[in-house]
């Protein structure tokens, strides 16, 4: 008889997260069935290891096998780990799904892991994520100036730059201090997780995103477990990690696209809006100023942006002419 | 398995009168090393680190800070005698001002530790001062101290909207008529009780040397500068100046001010408060990480999965599933704590409540009166050993179980209307 | 029985220091959250590093608290029986309580908790929110560093205990925050 392993997967997010959550369940199922039961992944959320954010530290001492998180959440550990998640005016989700499986990205994902002594496998999309709800609305680069709002990490830091204050608000408590004023703006996710928090009874003005256009999970598995799994487990694990992936993609697709008819109906003080152009110039030159700062701070750092960039260039001239090419013209059609 | 019967060692440990917190701790490292070997503890600094960072615990040390400066300075002495005054000739008329204190701190906070403490402290010494009955009088403060799980803003509301993917405005305001009959009901009973056994909760002493007109107004002078206070706490809430966890050092910057007002400042009196504060503090959230161990062994020796499997053999319906449910729920609550309880439980229940055709958001009322509960049940309810940590020594731990049982059984009461008359709440027990 | 006297008064003297530490984060943990709340309202400013400095001020407060309350009796007991006990039978719960709980509980916390803020140390982490504060390992040390005074604490407590059933002190009535009340 063959060997049978059990891999214990710690996962940022409470049990039945949705969407989330369920990604992680999915690839259970999936490595399960096709390993035929002699691969199971025993998941255990928030709730039972009470430290959503210490995926990270769990994963590398081995306390746990895998985890299920988002890269960008170490960047205060490790600068590096940033750029694997979503940045601002980045990748779209196709283009950056491109730049990890046919343009590098995963060979530079695991040179910063590697010394960690874990690997890190992408692990389902949100899409375009939301700009966020606020309760006035924004018309210029003044209106930001002081404004009070809870966007955390890198965002938080170009929204810095263009004098909007970040501020740090308890979740339990974000839905009182939106209502009351003692914010006036709240990023979350989007429609689907958005809808659940309550916002949309609040606020009236549901900007458009470009802070995280494609915010990509992770997969991390710590490097000893993952040598001592034989090869067609190893391979089973990374298809089931991909299908998760491409899964959560169009699921999130499918639940934000069923919340917001369902916040278009029954919640007609929200309007949709975006950003005027000179606030997103002044956030385009800030982003570009953090990231060169960024450059310079690390060597890999530059490594990897340089590769974003040019691939970016690259995967949107041909992105013009195929995906906004066709929604223009539907834009003209209907 | 392991998981129970650790609960009953715990229990039978707890009788020895060694420090709850340490009790808890001591036995969850047993069972740990026993079940699954030293390095299970590997995860305490993780879950300690996840205390630190709930800032919403702020509201603890804040809190009880503005409870005993306001103490020291017998300011709040002040103020529950003046609202007693003012009910005159009425016997019981300290345990309803602490009732109408205790449900203002519930409007500002729901974390069960801050206001039960703070409540202990301000209210405690002057009922007993007053030939209070041990029992009536703790029983009053800790149910009135957990009025902040269901009054809203609360906690538990807002994570069971996350469970449940409800509106958290929805829950809020589907929460206010039980919060205001339960409140009512408290006072009811105290008016019951004292009319029953006059004993229990003597009226005030007329003071007779001046008229009842002038009485009446030196109690309402007397009353301001508190309510003040608690004004102050309870608008920069609602005003949106503060969150509720910042409100609370609102609460006790504004009692060091009062103090200054009424010349009862000194460094040293500010320097004891803080002493008090930090041993108060320390009490609870040691009890808070024992516990944290506790829970770690239970669920990480399969205590969850058994419970998961209990959970589903819940009969399939509507009646008889909502009775056993909150009979679960109410159990549970014994034992473990309701952020457990919200994350475990309810989402096995939830599924099947919604194929039933229940409504989710009455749904979620319930589960949270009944969660309020879980803080009095004895032996394991929180809010009964807060109290006991700052009460003085000649009240019993088992004063305070007596107590509390006509509190829990209105709190059941209430339950059973929200469940048989969903309408008179502004509810529907079904969509 | 003399050097017990001596160990039990320099064990006291360190959870007192720890009580005096605790006290001083207190007052500023409540100066802290009443100035960022009046930067914001009236200034309309707000710093992340100092609403960060709030919870690592609040960490300070319990965690070093805890060795504190334990040297003055602070932690609520559940006394149907224990209030009724004579000295001498206290005095062997607080003894064996103290030794099979309270050490080894403070000892895995404190093993555990080292290499956890090492672990920071090394990576040099620190906030991941704009302008937070950096070397997160020195709060993440307050873990291990509270656990070794929880257990001086704990042999606090049975010095103590050694001395109570020696006659030499006594435990007085219930002296726990209850005091306080
Ligand atoms: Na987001
Ligand atoms: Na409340």
């Amino acid at each position: 008889a063959q060997d049978k392993f059990t891999l214990k997967l710690a996962e940022t997010w409470g049990p039945n997260f949705p969407i989330f959550g369920d990604t992680t369940k999915r690839f259970a199922e999936t490595v399960e069935k096709m390993s035929d039961g002699r691969l199971t992944i025993r998941i255990d959320s928030a709730n039972k290891h009470k430290a959503p954010l210490g995926v990270f530290d769990m994963v590398k001492a081995g306390q746990y096998d895998m985890g299920h998180s988002a890269s960008y959440y170490w960047k205060g550990k490790v600068p590096e780990t940033l750029f694997f998640t979503s940045m601002p005016f980045g990748m779209n989700a196709m283009e950056q799904y491109a730049w990890f499986y046919h343009g590098g990205g995963m060979e530079l994902m695991q040179e910063v892991y590697e010394p960690h002594n874990m690997l890190s496998f992408p692990g389902g999309n949100t899409g375009v994520q939301m700009g966020g709800w606020f309760r006035k609305e924004i018309k210029s680069l003044e209106d930001l100036q002081g404004l009070k709002m809870r966007i955390p990490g890198f965002a938080g830091e170009v929204f810095a730059e263009v004098g909007v204050n970040p501020t740090n608000i308890a979740p339990g408590e974000l839905y009182t201090a939106l209502e009351r004023n003692t914010i006036d703006a709240v990023e979350w996710v989007g429609p689907a997780l958005d809808l659940r928090l309550g916002f949309q009874q609040i606020a009236d003005y549901y900007y458009t995103g470009w802070h995280e256009p494609a915010t990509e999970l992770q997969f991390l598995v710590n490097k000893r477990v993952w040598e001592r799994l034989p090869a067609d487990l190893q391979e089973i694990m990374r298809v089931a990690m991909r299908t998760a992936s491409y899964d959560m993609l169009v699921h999130s697709q499918h639940e934000n696209a069923k919340a917001w008819a369902n916040i278009k109906q029954d919640y007609p003080n929200v309007q949709i809006k975006q950003f005027p152009e000179d606030i997103f110039q002044a956030m385009y030159d800030a982003n570009k100023k953090l990231l060169t700062e960024a450059a310079e701070d690390s060597a890999i750092a530059k490594k990897i942006i340089d590769s974003q960039l040019s691939y970016q260039e690259q995967s949107r001239a041909y992105t013009d002419i195929s995906e906004r090419a066709y929604l223009n013209t539907m834009a003209e059609v209907e | 398995m392991i998981g129970m019967i650790m609960f009953g060692v715990a229990l039978v440990m707890l009788m020895l009168g060694f420090p709850v917190a340490f009790t808890f701790g001591g036995v969850a490292l047993f069972f740990g090393i026993f079940a699954e070997g030293m390095d299970l503890f590997a995860f305490m600094p993780y879950r300690i680190m996840s205390v630190m960072q709930n800032t919403v615990l702020m509201a603890v040390p804040l809190f009880i800070f503005m409870g005993v400066v306001l103490q020291r300075t017998r300011l709040a002495e002040q103020l529950l005698t003046s609202m007693g005054r003012l009910f005159g000739g009425l016997p019981g008329g300290l345990a309803i001002s602490t009732i109408l204190v205790g449900a203002l701190l519930a409007a500002s906070t729901g974390v069960v530790g801050a206001s039960v403490v703070a409540m202990g402290l301000i209210s405690l010494p002057v009922m007993l001062a007053h030939n209070y009955d041990k029992r009536l009088a703790t029983g009053t403060i800790c149910a009135s101290g957990t009025l902040g799980q269901i009054v809203p803003p609360s906690i538990i509301l807002i994570i069971l909207g996350d469970v449940l993917g409800l509106p958290v405005g929805d829950l809020f305001k589907a929460a206010v008529m039980p919060g205001i009959v339960l409140i009512g009901l408290y006072i009811i009973y105290i008016l019951v009780i004292t009319r029953l056994k006059p004993q229990t909760a003597p009226a005030m002493p007329p003071d007779d040397s001046i008229s009842r007109g002038k009485e009446i107004r030196d109690a309402l002078l007397a009353i301001i500068p508190p309510l003040a206070l608690i004004v102050v706490v309870l608008g920069s809430i609602f005003t949106g100046i503060a969150t509720p966890t910042e409100s609370s050092a609102l609460g006790g910057v504004g009692a060091v001010v009062l103090a200054i007002i009424y010349r009862q400042f000194s460094f040293k009196m500010v320097w004891d408060a803080a002493r008090d504060t930090v041993s108060v503090t320390a009490m609870v959230f040691a009890i808070l990480i024992g516990a944290t161990a506790f829970s770690m062994v239970f669920s990480y020796t399969g205590g969850d999965y058994l419970l998961e499997e209990w959970l589903l053999m819940l009969p399939g319906e509507q009646w008889g599933f909502i009775i056993l449910a909150m009979l679960v729920i109410l159990v549970l609550g014994f034992f473990i704590d309701f952020v457990e309880i919200s994350f475990i439980i309810v989402p096995i229940l939830a599924p099947v409540a919604e194929a039933l055709g229940i409504n989710m958001l009455w749904f979620a009322i319930l589960v949270a009166m009944n969660l309020q509960t879980s803080f009095l049940t004895p032996p394991f309810g929180f809010a009964l050993f807060y109290l006991k940590g700052v009460a003085p020594p000649n009240v019993k731990t088992t004063d305070i179980y007596k107590g509390i049982l006509p509190f829990i059984l209105l709190q059941i009461l209430v339950l059973a209307m929200i469940i048989i008359f969903p309408e008179w709440f502004g509810m529907s027990a079904t969509y | 029985m003399r050097w017990i006297i001596k160990l039990d008064e320099g064990l006291a003297w360190v959870s007192k220091v720890c009580g005096w530490v605790a006290c001083i984060a207190m007052i500023l943990m409540a100066a802290n959250v009443f100035y960022d709340v009046l930067t914001r309202y009236v200034f309309n400013d707000v710093s992340i590093a100092m609403q960060e400095m709030e919870w690592h001020l609040y960490s300070v407060v319990f965690l070093l608290g805890i060795p504190y309350a334990l040297r003055t009796d602070s932690h609520v007991r559940v006394d149907v029986f224990y209030t009724n006990w004579s000295q001498k039978r206290k005095a062997w719960v607080n003894l064996i309580g103290a030794l099979i709980f309270v050490v080894p509980f403070a000892y895995l916390i404190g093993f555990y908790g080292y290499s956890f803020a090492q672990d920071a140390y090394q990576m040099g982490e620190g906030s991941g929110d704009p302008g937070g504060l950096p070397h997160r390992w020195i709060i993440k040390a307050v873990i291990p560093f509270s656990a070794v005074f929880m257990a001086t604490a704990g042999l606090n407590m049975a010095t103590y205990a050694l001395r109570v059933m020696a006659g030499d002190k006594e435990y007085e009535g219930e002296h726990s925050a209850g005091g306080l009340a």
